[in-house]
């Protein structure tokens, strides 16, 4: 049986404690590693890729009702091989954190507060303004060397973001920008 | 990367220029370890020595700005001395090919300057053509018609000691750096921002591609041009066009003055032309049809003559002209130059949405200490994302590896994936605009979007678009060769096809076995185009298809087998097709010549199927097909190569010269660099609300030379007042030996370094680097010159 490395760690994770008393002898790296397994025990995991730079690092996320208990670099991606920076390895503290932001915002026009919106209202209140943009500020054609040619645009919307996105959502913003006839689009790339 | 981040194993002399891998890609460094325990030699070249400067073999301290005359120095001395690998400049360049004779260097423009408009025409950078439109090729290099005569004599006035005194590195740094890359082998370039945060930034790049085209150090294990890129999938951003110049796959957008599609042919050609019917049958689906252009007209069309940078957003809301942003993940109240125009910018519009995870700068950009919020009019609407941990998707490494990321956790709170957040927005628009008549709502009406509303169920749908479609059989498209230019195939980006089969989606793939010891692993994930690892390997066999290197062999024509073969995808352009033949004889067969560009000459490619339309034309760089020295526009020095063309012609700055002052070194003696740090990371809106890398390193600072703290009276720790023609914020000092005083042209120069990771929200505050950098940028990518301003700082 081809077995690879993390199927590895957790068959001895398995078999530790019994191993190291009984074959091994008592060995303190062993013993840590079972304690951890233990920690793991129940949990659910998957693997993700780190979101820091564009190395691309595996990583693997454990879940244990419902929350995120552990991340660690994946030993079996070909990349990393385990290892992970110290940014990538602090990551288990984003869903868990109390800074983050959980609920739509609203600030008013001069206002100097934030109030909490339903989603509905969020995004009545984006494509309601957007919409009002695009309308009033829809430029029809350009004109060169004394002939018109469509423009189809507007250039008073623009859309910017983002090299955090997945592919997906990137096609996705793109797509949605260029049916808004939006030229001015744009994100990190230039920074 | 032309190769990938386990190749870099490989090379036996790895040049690290403008990057602080150690810190910013710290992972690459496994494989540089790699490197160097199989012999190979490390060379740094940075403005200050940082770890990554620790493991190398050479460093070498260069003033910001001028990696040009440090490689061009180089490259002078590999043509003077003719260490160049013969048999690959002569067969996989354009060396031999003849230029046009009216081209020309002097005083510092090429031909076809326009003083006024500061633009090139490229007419004299072409080819001379024979009868059939092609290139007439030389049969000697010492041919003064020939490319590389031009090159030589371009080259020439970059001796060693000019590069000196232009770099500050010493001559015997720069011969010993030559040295070392020239006799070992195969050598590979990785750089960073370091390198591209620059007025002459594409040309640093392409400085890059004329040394490693003349040691023929591309397309094998261990060489190439490796771009380490900043952001998780700033490849993925930019493969799927978030900029305002292109497409998804990399062909331009098309500008107004183009308004059919064999219009836009005519400047881009068929060969791209093909990519392009298949994105609009991605987006229009049965709406796209021969007869009406496959949608074409539904598109937004460019103004040809205007910039739409990020930096024209925030220059068009001052005039009142842009009034609504969505920003998604990014914050450019800490990341963008001249923050106190881009503060200006925000105040002006009328509403501003963000989707991000935590409280933003950006976001809250009418709580910045010292304004008065209820002079500012802009409504701010704040969507709560889901993190990259709460959603399902992929992601494109800077070796081009797409990676499929899985989730086992809801979103925090109410928030929502942006891929859902695209979604509610895009459907309500719809549904606003769905009694409308009026034409410009009609593209509403006619674009594809039904997608499924869950999370990963959509992502796994929009991979499926992307990939693409054999619109006959209904089946997932193959690769790149199943798309049809006729219309019957589809594919959200051509790059991609292939990502996502009928066999399954390869953006999940595990398969860890990597027969070739060489780091290829054939089977984990799937990367774009098709597989191919290092890209150009056509150009690692000769023109036979022999191996050059029967060592580091890659690829290979197998004449009993009658295909090409080898470690990796062939990158060809039909796999049966012999070294004699269209589809197997081209070392870069994305190029009209099917050979590197020493000269970036321009080239329209003619196309017999489609006579007269063109296959394929030549993109040049704006500002010249040669790389020249410029000066930073902010320099502490004259330019010694000509005087009186000082900077970058090509540059317009200021834009508005109220807003883009330009610091005079008589007032701003000393030439500031910035950068990120290992535990902080970019606008550190993540990283910041972080306790453990808060704990790590708490505050921004600035480091300088120790002769600069004892000349000011500071020592470590001491606040202190720095400043620029934009901004002035006051910040802790850290002294340090890791910058020395430079010699440049016979006079001291001093230069300083700062992180620009901070902003007033988050767990840890501090004052923005970015209030005193510039926003000028190069006229190719607009990206600014952050790596080289001129700062003053007197003790607070």
């Amino acid at each position: 049986m081809k077995i690879n490395r993390r199927e590895f760690v957790k068959l001895s994770g398995v078999l530790g404690v019994g191993l190291a008393i009984t074959e091994l002898g008592f060995d303190v790296k062993k013993i840590k590693a079972s304690t951890k397994e233990f920690k793991l025990e129940d949990s659910k995991e998957f693997t993700s890729v780190c979101t820091f730079c564009s190395v691309g690092c595996g990583m693997i996320c454990h879940v244990k009702d419902e929350k995120l208990i552990n991340l660690e670099g994946d030993p079996d991606h070909v990349i990393n091989e385990g290892s992970l920076c110290s940014k990538g390895a602090s990551m288990s503290v984003v869903p868990n954190s109390d800074q983050r932001v959980k609920t739509p915002l609203y600030r008013a026009p001069g206002s100097d507060k934030w109030q909490e919106i339903s989603w509905d209202e969020a995004i009545d209140k984006v494509t309601k303004k957007m919409k009002e943009v695009r309308d009033e500020n829809w430029i029809t054609k350009d004109s060169e060397d004394g002939k018109d040619y469509p423009a189809n645009r507007t250039e008073a919307i623009s859309i910017v973001g983002g090299a955090q996105n997945n592919n997906e959502e990137c096609y996705l913003l793109a797509k949605m920008a260029r049916a808004l006839g939006v030229t001015y689009i744009e994100h990190q790339a230039r920074l | 990367m032309t190769n990938h981040w386990i190749d870099l194993k490989n090379a036996k002399v790895i040049l690290i220029e403008g990057s602080n891998a150690a810190e910013n890609h710290s992972m690459s460094m496994k494989w540089i370890m790699r490197a160097k325990e199989n012999g190979a030699k490390v060379i740094h070249v940075d403005p200050r020595y940082t770890r990554t400067s620790k493991i190398a073999d050479i460093y070498a301290q260069i003033r910001p700005g001028t990696d040009i005359a440090f490689l061009g120095a180089i490259i002078n001395y590999i043509l003077e001395n003719k260490l160049y690998n013969e048999e690959f400049v002569r067969t996989h360049t354009n060396a031999l090919y003849y230029t046009n004779e009216d081209f020309s260097f002097d005083n510092g423009v090429f031909s076809g300057y326009d003083e006024e408009e500061k633009k090139y025409a490229t007419d004299s950078w072409s080819y001379q053509l024979n009868e059939e439109g092609t290139p007439i090729i030389g049969t000697s290099l010492d041919d003064p018609q020939c490319g590389f005569t031009k090159l030589k004599k371009f080259y020439s006035r970059y001796t060693f000691q000019v590069a000196s005194d232009i770099t500050g590195i010493p001559v015997e740094t720069i011969k010993l750096i030559a040295d070392t890359y020239v006799n070992a082998g195969p050598g590979t370039i990785m750089y960073a921002l370091g390198m591209t945060q620059h007025t002459v930034g594409v040309q640093n790049i392409r400085s890059f591609g004329v040394l490693q085209l003349l040691l023929g150090n591309v397309g094998k294990p261990g060489t190439g041009i490796n771009a380490l890129r900043g952001e998780p999938n700033v490849q993925g951003s930019t493969d799927f066009a978030l900029l305002f110049n292109y497409a998804p796959g990399y062909f331009n957008w098309p500008n107004s003055n183009q308004p059919t599609l064999e219009d836009w042919t005519k400047k881009n050609g068929t060969f791209r032309r093909r990519f392009f019917v298949n994105l609009l049958k991605a987006w229009f689906g049965e709406n796209a049809t021969p007869d009406n252009d496959f949608g074409y007209g539904w598109l937004p069309k460019k103004d040809a003559n205007k910039n739409y940078s990020i930096y024209r957003i925030f220059e068009t809301a001052l005039d009142n002209t842009m009034k609504f942003m969505y920003i998604v993940g990014q914050n450019p109240m800490v990341t963008s130059p001249n923050l106190n125009l881009v503060h200006e910018g925000f105040c002006k519009l009328d509403m501003l949405v963000v989707n991000d995870l935590f409280m933003t700068e950006t976001a809250s950009f009418w709580e910045k200490p010292g304004v008065d919020p209820s002079e500012i009019k802009t409504e701010v609407i704040f969507l709560p994302a889901a993190s990259f941990l709460e959603k399902e998707g992929t992601l494109t490494n800077s070796g081009r590896l797409v990676q499929w990321r899985y989730t086992g956790i809801k979103p925090v709170g109410k928030a929502k994936s942006d891929l859902e957040i695209f979604d509610l927005i895009y459907t309500k628009m719809r549904d606003l605009y769905k009694n409308s008549t009026d034409p410009k709502d009609e593209i509403f009406k006619r674009m594809t979007w039904e997608y499924p509303k869950e999370n990963t169920s959509m992502a796994d749908a929009v991979l499926k678009e992307i990939n693409g479609y054999d619109l006959k059989t209904g089946k997932l498209a193959t690769g790149i060769s199943a798309l049809k230019d006729d219309g019957s195939t589809s594919s959200g980006n051509w790059l991609y096809a292939g990502v996502y089969t009928e066999e399954g989606n390869h953006s999940m793939r595990t398969g860890n076995s990597d027969p070739s010891g060489l780091g290829v692993f054939p089977e984990f994930k799937w990367c774009w185009p098709g597989n191919i690892k290092i890209i150009y390997n056509r150009a690692s066999a000769d023109i036979n298809g022999k191996p050059f290197d029967e060592k580091n062999k890659y690829i290979w024509w197998d004449a009993a087998e009658g295909r090409w073969t080898g470690y990796d995808i062939p990158d060809v352009g039909n796999i049966n097709d012999g070294p004699d033949q269209p589809g197997g004889r081209k070392p870069f067969r994305m190029t009209g010549e099917g050979v590197g560009r020493l000269i970036a000459n321009t080239y329209h490619d003619p196309d017999v199927t489609y006579e007269p339309l063109p296959r394929d034309v030549s993109s040049v760089p704006a500002d010249g097909p040669l790389p020249e020295f410029y000066e930073p526009v902010e320099s502490p020095t004259t330019n010694i190569l000509h005087p009186n063309v000082a900077i970058n012609p090509c540059l317009k700055y200021p834009r508005i010269e109220a807003k883009q002052p330009i610091g005079k070194k008589e007032d701003f003696p000393y030439v500031l660099c910035t950068s990120s740090i290992a535990e902080h990371w970019c606008a550190g809106s993540v990283t910041r609300n972080v306790p453990w890398l808060n704990e790590l390193v708490k505050e921004t600072y600035i480091e300088m030379p120790v002769k600069l703290a004892d000349k000011l009276s500071v020592k470590n720790g001491d606040r202190v007042a720095v400043s620029s023609a934009r901004g002035e914020i006051e910040v802790k000092v850290m002294v340090t030996h890791r910058i020395q005083p430079l010699q440049i042209n016979g006079e001291e120069v001093t230069v300083v370094w700062m992180p620009y990771n901070w902003g007033y929200k988050g767990l840890s505050t501090a004052a923005s680097t970015n209030l005193l950098t510039i926003d000028a940028g190069d006229p190719n990518t607009w990206i600014q010159e952050t790596k080289a301003c001129l700062v003053n700082i007197k003790k607070a």
